[in-house]
């Protein structure tokens, strides 16, 4: 058990290493550098080449890879252009809000997808089947955007029940997380139906219904506990990929996370910042979904024994 | 002796017609027999109809980009049924022309993945090994990348155009192409028919591209037809955050990004192009449904 956990926690190391090498590598072709970023144009050109010189950006690519490799080992990822702070510091800070957004979104994910999800499966082919479907597609269609815009058109401008921006108090994450979590609900749904289709043809079902258990118990404690693995799952994902930073919601609703962080730090073409948030977000959400996966070993002995030998 | 003539060629011709329709009469037979699918494939065809009708009755310079002054934030009425936005141009009009960004976009970015995604996967489910070690793993890789953080970085890197922005919202889903194809594949390659091309001499490729790739054409078509979707939602929310489409085009997300300043206000700026994308996207959405539905009626539960 061990042993697999520990292999699949090595198995990440080299894909994360292709990972910062592929994003230093898209980051290095934007046009323009550090030197012209924080010189402005009072520099000369001699000035700004003494600089470069001096900053080590004129050495080979590879070389200025593996300075900033070793660096990412240490937790420095170099200054941020345009506040001069530490990233990885910022990128620390933002942390709180992002995991906050995320949990809130997936809590009201689960929570419209679940209970859809069974009502759907269990009333196959009825207007309840096919409204949460039309529900399910609607979710897919809607750009979390958008959705965000609305939500504050209705909830905060037109009735003013919410704020529309920023993160203070447990109020002002409830649209944001409604947004979030609506999107995440869509796919959640879809894979519960489906996976209840799956179980509750199965013939321990019948043998509950027949030694007489009530159909509620049979759906909740039969069906369900059998059918969540692959929720869970994809339930899980949407977490790490959120974990990532829901990067419009956040921008719609000026939530000072993760994906706000990337986004404003590319508008100020703070290189630096972008290149180490989006390495460390990836790290992040690669991370959150092998936990979650890992998590499963330990709660379905199916799984489980599949390792142990 | 005439008639019975008369009965063998028509029952000859019928026969001849079945077999060249078969497959795709069937899938298209139990298309038609959805609903929804209809609903998305008639929507659909109107906005790609309207989209071209556009290009020739609306003009780009007068009707799209010209600011009218006197004319700015009108409210929606007869005249601008959409109303106007801050520059007093009519949003009816820049929604039916934008049509064409979010559909190029979206059909583009879909192709490119699919060429990229779809190639990597064929080769890789039907050479195993080493190869296919190598092409899963790279997808790995990239999938690890959240695709809209991929996309952004992309368009930061070479700048924001709508070549630029097909391009990195097509590179961001080759990975879930590759998937599939691989996975499609795999379940075909190890028939008798495989075999017996192999026996009777045909090369990988022809292998591949003539007798694999035809048998499982049906969970990429349908992946494809998905991927349109969610290829236009990513594509207008780039340009939402200024990363797509460039104003003054009148991109949907750049609209909704142009509206967002007016929110307090002027909220019907936010509403309508927000409300075309939805249409746009859902009715993709249907067909793809319905098209893995017909496809595939084992995967309908």
């Amino acid at each position: 058990m061990y042993k697999y956990i520990i292999k699949r926690l090595l198995l990440l190391i080299p894909i994360m290493l292709a990972v910062s090498f592929i994003v230093f590598f898209i980051t290095d072709l934007a046009p323009g550098d550090v030197v012209d970023i924080i010189s402005g144009t009072e520099m000369s050109v001699e000035d700004k080449e003494k600089l470069r010189e001096e900053m080590g950006l004129n050495d080979p690519f590879v070389i200025r890879y593996f300075r900033y490799m070793s660096g990412l080992v240490r937790g420095d990822l170099g200054i941020s252009l345009v506040t001069k702070k530490d990233v990885f510091q910022v990128y620390i800070s933002r942390l709180p809000a992002t995991l906050k957004l995320a949990t809130a979104g997936t809590v009201v994910a689960l929570s419209i997808a679940i209970p859809l999800g069974i009502t759907a499966a269990v009333h196959q082919n009825s207007w309840r089947d096919s409204g949460s479907m039309v529900l399910g597609l609607l979710g897919l269609s809607i750009p979390t955007f958008w959705l965000g815009l609305l939500m504050i058109i209705i909830f905060s401008l037109k009735l003013g029940w919410f704020p529309s921006i920023g993160n203070e108090g447990l109020i002002s994450v409830v649209l944001p997380a409604i947004t979030v979590g609506s999107g995440q609900a869509a796919l959640t749904m879809r894979t519960t139906r489906s996976s209840m289709l799956e179980v509750i043809r199965q013939d321990y079902l019948r043998t509950a219904r027949a030694k007489g258990v009530s159909e509620k118990v049979v759906i909740r404690k039969h069906a369900l506990k059998n059918a969540l693995i692959p929720i869970l799952t994809v339930a899980g994902n949407q977490f790490g990929i959120a974990m990532g930073g829901a990067v419009m919601t956040e921008t719609v609703f000026a939530w000072p996370g993760i994906g706000r962080l990337i986004i404003d730090s590319i508008n100020n073409r703070d290189t630096q910042m972008v290149t180490g948030a989006i390495i460390l977000t990836t790290m992040l959400s690669s991370v959150v979904i092998l936990l979650i996966d890992i998590a499963y070993a330990f709660v379905d002995p199916r799984i489980k024994a599949r390792y142990t030998k | 002796m005439d008639k019975t003539n008369v009965v063998t060629k028509s029952s000859v011709a019928a026969s001849r017609k079945y077999k060249k329709n078969s497959q795709l009469y069937e899938i298209w037979r139990n298309f038609r027999k959805n609903k929804g699918a209809v609903l998305g494939l008639t929507v659909l065809s109107i906005i790609i109809i309207t989209s071209i009708i556009a290009n020739f009755v609306i003009d780009y310079e007068t009707q799209i980009i010209r600011q009218v002054v006197p004319e700015r934030l009108q409210r929606p009425s007869w005249k601008h049924p959409f109303g106007t936005d801050q520059y007093g141009r009519d949003i009816l009009l820049r929604i039916l022309y934008g049509s064409r960004y979010s559909l190029s976009v979206g059909i583009v970015a879909v192709m490119v993945s699919l060429a990229i995604g779809g190639v990597m996967g064929v080769i890789a489910g039907y050479m195993g090994g080493i190869i296919e070690n190598i092409i899963m793993r790279s997808c790995d890789v990239f999938a690890s990348i959240p695709a809209l953080l991929l996309a952004i970085c992309i368009t930061t890197a070479f700048g924001a155009n709508t070549l630029i922005l097909m391009i990195s919202v097509g590179v961001a889903s080759v990975p879930a192409f590759a998937r599939v194809a691989r996975a499609a594949v795999m379940t075909v390659r190890d028939n008798e028919y495989i075999e017996a091309a192999r026996a009777a001499g045909a090369t990988r490729m022809r292998i591949m591209f003539t007798h694999i790739l035809p048998n499982c054409m049906a969970p990429i078509m349908v992946q494809t037809t998905m991927r349109v979707g969610s290829a236009i939602i990513t594509a207008s929310s780039l340009s939402f955050l200024g990363l797509g489409v460039p104003p003054p085009a009148p991109e949907w997300g750049s609209m909704l990004s142009e509206g967002r300043s007016f929110i307090r206000d002027y909220s019907y700026m936010t509403m309508f192009p927000g409300l075309a994308i939805v249409i746009t996207v859902l009715a993709i959405n249907l067909i793809g449904d319905g098209l893995r539905d017909a496809m595939d009626p084992k995967l309908k539960r």
